[in-house]
């Protein structure tokens, strides 16, 4: 008897294995220090060793400070068995100049900040992927033209592989592509907010949210 | 010319002291406690003018000039065969042998090769000396047991310059002089206690000695044909005849006097050339050359327990300028393969313009390699695994694939100007002071800034970016740099527009009071 409870325990552990609204055990997730989107991600936060994709349909409209808070808490958190010290934050092929005095506002440690401007989508592919499996970035933000479902899936393992958080920032127009994303969420601005769509979620379900920030 | 510095054997080695009176009548008293701890290994290098003057496979004659005739001064076997000797003409060995290949003596090559030997030999004992410009001396006691004994160090001495190329007579005695005459005479001679010398040197014949002439012919003249009568005759009159340096040279042989050397030291720059027979352009090949060039260098910084940051490889060609690259890493290194890894990186994308005939590698400045502590994995999940590369090689791979300026580290200023109050900084190479200050601004900053800020235009007076601005905050005023004549006057507010996004703009607190966009919240 108790060894069939133990094999279920085994079973219900298995990632794969979908129940509902209940998150995967062993996931836990990273607080994104916004309440109302915590309760709407399984684990309770942005899934960690994954790759998000968050689509947005113009640079500006509060896609970075969705982010902060998880990202400052990373920058100073000690990892324990993943990282001797805090992991680095890269930035690939960002759009803009990112300001450091408004990153040291949020609370990121700036002497942990990486930032590379490949001058080719292929580099930029290539630059993510090494970033996220050689194992000392915690995140990795990257700003792609093209991610085609291959593209994902290799950040994805790369992010397994090396324990770290990959955010891509893609357009709209992405949002019918495939890919291999834990997260997928669809930003849209609105007079009083930000809408928050989940599109894809592994182990939650899809949502809408409205003025999160 | 280097060889200037080097006189024939020994010569130049002597100071100008001369001896005491008493020990002109009656020898010194050997100093044998000394003797005992040292041995000195010589590598005679007959041959080297030929060796030092490349490899071919066609016969081949080193000739010099000597009164105005081109003379051979050395040929390989291939030449002394068909008739060829030393001290013929050039013409006439070329009567002999028409395919011979006369080359000229070149002693810039021969003390480079003596320079790159002296280099190599350098593994085996801290002191090396170039004692003439054919004559290397090793002194080898202390490498004796981490070498294994000494027929062992012999045996891997010998190998290796047999490997080189060069054709070595060698000898071990307790003094430099002994083992340097007797490796001149060509006898294998190996003396480890000094009680043999006198019976090792007495048959040595005078010419091995490197005397003048001049000497050699009046000491012939006498009947004094080799070491040991020398020694028989009278102390003050040989001393008299020939000159008290002559005695000195006896006694330092056999260990009577001192006979102190400076040990060479290699340069402390890397700087190597490969240079190829004919033009190549295959890559495949190119990076094997560069590969082994490397090699080189790690074995370089090895025997000085160095490291360094930056390599430069220059490939040449028949016309036109070199190619070079430049490749840059976080921290000191010295090993070949971390190298390759980088250069394989960056030479995939290099375009040699034409084949290249010469590759040359030149190393930057010699650093003390830092250890890294690592940290050992206390609990089950072992973190070694998943770390698997340190962040300074990560920033070394992106930037050697990227390119050097395309990847940075941000850090911020003490400076209330935005565009001012940042600067990036380089991942690569020694952490300058991070000027990490901190001033409280009363705003919130942008998360996004414009490298330039934008003017915004104009709707019924309000500033438009897609849509009318809505001010939330502000204003912020600063006005500030009016000592470096980048002052700025102006007063920032946080916008936002019907797209909800939010920007940072700013009203200058001039008479146009035009108002630009400087970045956005994000």
């Amino acid at each position: 008897m108790r060894r069939d409870s133990a094999s279920l325990d085994k079973l219900l552990e298995n990632p794969r294995l979908w129940r509902g609204r209940s998150p995967a055990p062993g996931m836990a997730g990273l607080a994104s220090g916004y309440e109302v989107l915590d309760k709407h991600l399984p684990g309770g936060g942005w899934p960690r060793h994954a790759l998000t994709e968050i689509l947005v349909e113009r640079y500006g409209i509060g896609e970075l400070r969705l982010l902060m808070p998880a990202l400052a808490r990373l920058s100073v958190e000690e990892n324990g068995a993943d990282f001797a010290e805090p992991g680095w934050i890269a930035w690939v092929a960002p759009p803009l100049q990112p300001y450091p005095p408004a990153l040291q506002q949020w609370g990121i440690d700036l002497a942990r900040i990486l930032i590379v401007r490949p001058k080719s989508d292929d580099e930029t592919l290539w630059s993510a992927e090494q970033a996220l499996a050689s194992g000392t970035c915690a995140a990795v933000l990257l700003w792609p033209e093209v991610l085609d479902d291959q593209a994902s899936r290799r950040l994805q393992l790369a992010a397994e592989k090396g324990g770290s958080w990959a955010i891509a920032f893609r357009p709209l127009t992405a949002r019918r592509e495939a890919s291999a994303a834990a997260l997928r969420i669809e930003l849209q601005p609105s007079p009083t907010g930000m809408r928050l769509s989940i599109l894809k979620s592994r182990g939650g379900r899809p949502a809408v949210l409205h003025d999160v920030l | 010319m280097a060889t200037a510095r080097h006189h024939r054997s020994g010569e130049g080695l002597l100071s100008q002291r001369s001896l005491p009176l008493t020990e002109l009548k009656t020898p010194p008293k050997s100093r044998t406690a000394v003797l005992s701890r040292r041995l000195w290994f010589c590598v005679y290098l007959p041959d080297l003018p030929l060796e030092a003057s490349g490899f071919a496979a066609q016969a081949r004659a080193v000739v010099e000039e000597q009164q105005g005739i081109h003379r051979v001064l050395l040929a390989c076997p291939e030449a002394l065969a068909a008739g060829i000797m030393p001290g013929q003409s050039a013409n006439a060995a070329l009567a002999l042998l028409p395919t011979v290949r006369i080359e000229e003596r070149s002693h810039l090559r021969e003390q480079q090769a003596l320079e790159a030997l002296a280099t190599w030999l350098e593994q085996f004992t801290s002191v090396v000396c170039i004692a003439g410009p054919d004559v290397l001396l090793l002194e080898i006691a202390g490498s004796l047991r981490l070498y294994g004994g000494l027929l062992s160090l012999r045996q891997q001495l010998a190998a290796g310059l047999r490997q080189q190329g060069f054709g070595a007579s060698l000898a071990i005695a307790p003094t430099p002089l002994a083992a340097t005459w007797l490796a001149r005479a060509g006898r294998r001679a190996c003396i480890r206690d000094s009680a043999n010398m006198v019976s090792a040197l007495r048959s040595l014949p005078l010419a091995c000695l490197g005397w003048p002439a001049a000497t050699c012919a009046a000491l012939t003249g006498m009947g004094v044909a080799s070491v040991g009568d020398c020694l028989r005759l009278p102390r003050e009159g040989f001393a008299r005849r020939f000159g008290v340096q002559r005695l000195i040279e006896l006694d330092r042989a056999l260990g009577r006097l001192p006979d102190p050397r400076t040990a060479w030291r290699a340069p402390e720059r890397f700087c190597v050339d490969y240079e190829m027979t004919e033009e190549q352009s295959d890559r495949e090949i190119l990076l094997a050359i560069c590969h082994e060039l490397l090699f080189s260098l790690e074995r370089f910084l090895l025997t000085r327990q160095l490291g360094t940051q930056r390599l430069l490889f220059s490939f040449f060609h028949l016309r036109g300028p070199a190619t070079q690259l430049v490749l840059g890493c976080a921290g000191a290194e010295r090993l070949a393969g971390h190298w390759f890894d980088l250069l394989k990186l960056r030479f995939e994308r290099v375009t040699l313009p034409e084949p290249v005939i010469a590759v040359r590698l030149y190393g930057g400045r010699n650093q003390a390699l830092h250890a890294e502590s690592r940290r050992l994995a206390f609990h089950g999940k072992a973190s070694g695994q998943r770390l698997r590369y340190s962040m300074s090689q990560l920033a070394e791979r992106l930037a050697a694939r990227v390119g050097n300026p395309s990847v940075q580290g941000v850090t911020t200023v003490a400076e209330h100007r935005p565009q001012r109050a940042w600067c990036l900084q380089s991942l690569l190479g020694e952490k300058a002071g991070t000027k990490l200050a901190t001033i409280r601004h009363s705003l919130k900053r942008p998360l996004w800034i414009l490298p330039e800020p934008a003017l915004l235009p104009l709707e019924q007076a309000y500033p438009v970016h897609q849509g009318r601005l809505t001010l939330l905050e502000g204003p912020e005023r600063l006005e500030t740099g009016w000592w470096d004549e980048d002052g700025i006057a102006r007063d920032y507010y946080t916008a936002v527009n019907p797209y909800g996004m939010r920007l940072w703009v700013y009203q200058n607190r001039n008479r146009t009071a035009a108002w630009y966009l400087h970045g956005f919240f994000g």
